[in-house]
């Protein structure tokens, strides 16, 4: 187990640059997820780490060692590719094996630990059977025995649970995040799911063109996010965007959101020394479905952080926990998430409650959190 | 509902008709490739006597082996009467050694050209496959001045050679699509596990490549089996292949001809490369379909 630090990596394909200065790094038994819409350079950059890309420039360390010329094998690293990668004319058994046999590692010792992983992942009764004859679940399985019996510094992990079905992803899911609690290995993961990207990591590089948008703690990234795109990325349903005013409300600050009829005007909760630059300027205004709700009680009372405010409702979407309701403002349709016994007709007007301590706001030319 | 039913009942008809002058056409096509087929065998099976009596088309009365016989043991090719025999086995010594090192070298550049594409891989192989188009007679000059230089002129080895040559460019093709069709995760996943090249051909790729092996071999085979041109112009005398011993047979112009002897001489001839056909015939269509459609 170790450390990996990636200083300054670039890297391109002739003219083409798929990741653009690249730093990160985490800590021995931390575990990274690199996520983002396919294209941003996520597997690339795990590619990278494995050695089965060299990049054009920067400085990968895996502890103290500079690996950038050492071959994937003498990297001690073990990956989980998303087609799984198992060696079709083998058992599973020689598929764990595989690379400790190259290794020189004796029968005996290989037998051990065959036994020792076949158990950790409850594969005991699958060892004499090949590839073809496992379903997709126990491949992912075996997959992950092979990674883990070699017990490497550090595992990377390729979309290893998005050819699985819905059910058995999340299943997966936690057997991942188990197994990396039991073990503290170190583990870099892609994915272009947030969620999976939320539930696993401990902390979360958010990337898009190659280029790292942020690179934070799954909270963080969550309540902070760096722009308008991790914004929209992380969560689901995404953040809503409005475009509004930053105005100064008798020496308060308030977001002003221009619609039909009276605008809506919102008091900000919290108002940072970096909003008052942004006094009378155009903003976006970002609040995640979970910050609109029906009208929470205490709210009235002065000082709340809750703003309340009323709208027709053009849509309701129930999910059976919450009722996603869908209105629409300054002609963007915005999704408030209710209560199910709260939730509204179609059609109705109804009062809503804005969370201002949960709201997040932009630059509408760069996107940038303000 | 009435119309449903004459409308079947129309199809039916139409059906029957259609499927019955399906038959006939392929039916037809059948005899007419059979057709010479019996004749042979029916002539070899006669004495010569019995084929100057009879029509070309009537049955043996008398089943005899006796032109085998005569055409393996004893006939005449050119001066020496030892049968096809000698040149049957020198078919063979050409044969398996250039058919198997035509498709190992064919594997190997398959998969280095799909699975360690370099710089220039896609160049290598379009002029490989250039390779596949280039007719035979072009090259016979160059390659008996490369042979005589290397002092394979007139030997099988350098049959072999030229063979080897020739059919890289075919199983190279075969190989790479083949190939092609395998996910590069495989490579990569063995490539993490500490295994090279080599070891990566063995005991990974060379193991699911069945199919593919099967095509190579039974192409190469029959390309190598078959051929007249480079093993009359290589390999002459006592070392040349069947093909060239069954032309000489055949075109004697002194003596009697015996007809017999011929179509049995050609039927041993052509028997190797039936046999590979019925024995690995079905992997044969099969591999050349595997890879056209994505499982």
């Amino acid at each position: 187990m170790a450390s990996l630090t990636l200083d300054k990596v670039r890297k391109a394909f002739g003219p083409v640059e798929v990741l653009k200065e690249i730093n990160l790094a985490i800590e021995d038994g931390e575990f990274l997820v690199l996520v983002g819409p396919s294209g941003c350079g996520k597997s690339t950059l795990l590619n990278l780490i494995a050695g089965l890309e060299s990049s054009t420039d920067g400085e990968i360390r895996i502890g103290d060692r500079v690996i950038n010329d050492v071959h994937p094998k003498d990297r001690n690293i073990a990956m989980v590719f998303q087609s799984y990668a198992l060696y079709p004319n083998m058992t599973v058994r020689k598929n764990i094996t595989f690379g400790l046999e190259i290794r020189g590692v004796s029968a005996q010792e290989r037998d051990k630990a065959v036994a020792d992983v076949a158990k950790l992942l409850q594969i005991e009764p699958l060892l004499d059977r090949k590839p073809s004859q496992l379903s997709g679940g126990q491949r992912q399985r075996v997959a992950m025995g092979r990674a883990l019996v070699r017990d490497p510094d550090i595992f990377l992990f390729d979309e290893p649970l998005s050819n699985l079905d819905a059910k058995l992803r999340v299943d997966m899911r936690t057997e991942i995040k188990k197994l990396h609690q039991r073990l503290g290995s170190t583990i870099v993961y892609v994915t272009h799911d947030q969620i999976e990207a939320m539930t696993l990591a401990s902390r979360i590089a958010v990337m898009k063109d190659g280029i790292l948008q942020q690179f934070d703690t799954p909270q963080n990234i969550y309540e902070r996010p760096n722009n308008m795109f991790v914004a929209g990325f992380i969560g689901s349903p995404s953040m809503n965007f409005i475009n509004a005013t930053l105005i100064d409300n008798n020496g308060k600050l308030a977001v002003s959101i221009e619609r039909d009829g009276s605008p809506i005007t919102l008091p900000l909760f919290e108002a940072p020394e970096s909003y008052k630059a942004y006094v009378g300027k155009k903003v976006v205004f970002g609040i995640r479905p979970e910050g609109l709700t029906h009208k929470r009680t205490g709210s009235d009372e002065p000082g709340s952080q809750y703003v309340n405010f009323d709208s027709k409702v053009e849509v309701i979407e129930p999910t059976g926990a919450d009722t996603m309701t869908v209105i629409e403002i300054a002609g963007k349709e915005i999704v408030a998430r209710v209560r199910p016994d709260r939730a509204p007709t179609p059609g109705e007007s109804m009062t809503f409650s804005a969370d201002m301590s949960q709201i997040s706001l932009f630059d509408p030319d760069t996107e940038l959190r303000i | 509902m009435a119309d449903l039913q004459t409308y079947s009942h129309d199809a039916g008809w139409k059906n029957t008709i259609l499927r019955g002058l399906l038959y006939l056409v392929l039916i037809l096509f059948a005899a007419y490739y059979l057709f010479p087929l019996i004749v042979m065998v029916s002539t070899s099976l006669k004495s010569l006597d019995e084929i100057r009596e009879g029509s070309l088309i009537s049955l043996p009365r008398v089943v005899t082996f006796d032109a085998w016989n005569y055409a393996w043991n004893e006939a005449c090719v050119g001066v020496e009467c030892t049968g096809i025999k000698v040149y049957f086995w020198n078919s063979v010594k050409m044969a398996i050694p250039a058919v198997l090192i035509s498709t190992f070298l064919g594997a190997i550049n398959g998969y280095a050209l799909t699975k360690w594409r370099f710089k220039g891989a896609n160049i290598v192989f379009a002029l490989l496959l250039f390779g596949c188009f280039i007719p035979f007679q072009v090259v016979l000059l160059p390659m008996s001045q490369v042979l005589g230089k290397l002092g394979l002129a007139s030997s099988t080895p350098g049959l072999v050679m030229v063979h080897v040559v020739y059919g890289l460019c075919f199983t190279t093709l075969f190989f790479r699509n083949y190939y092609v069709s395998i996910p590069d995760e495989l490579v990569k996943a063995a490539t993490i596990d500490g295994a090279g090249f080599f070891t990566i051909f063995w005991r990974i790729i060379l193991p699911i490549s069945t199919p593919i092996i099967v095509v190579s071999v039974i192409w190469q085979f029959t390309q190598i089996w078959n051929d007249f041109l480079f093993g009359a112009s290589f390999a002459s005398g006592e070392n040349a292949p069947m093909t060239v011993a069954l032309n000489n047979i055949v075109n004697t112009t002194t003596g009697v001809k015996q007809y017999n002897v011929d179509m049995a001489a050609a039927l041993l001839t052509g028997l190797p490369t039936l046999l590979v056909y019925v024995l690995a015939g079905k992997y044969f269509v099969r591999g050349l379909t595997a890879g056209s459609v994505k499982g």
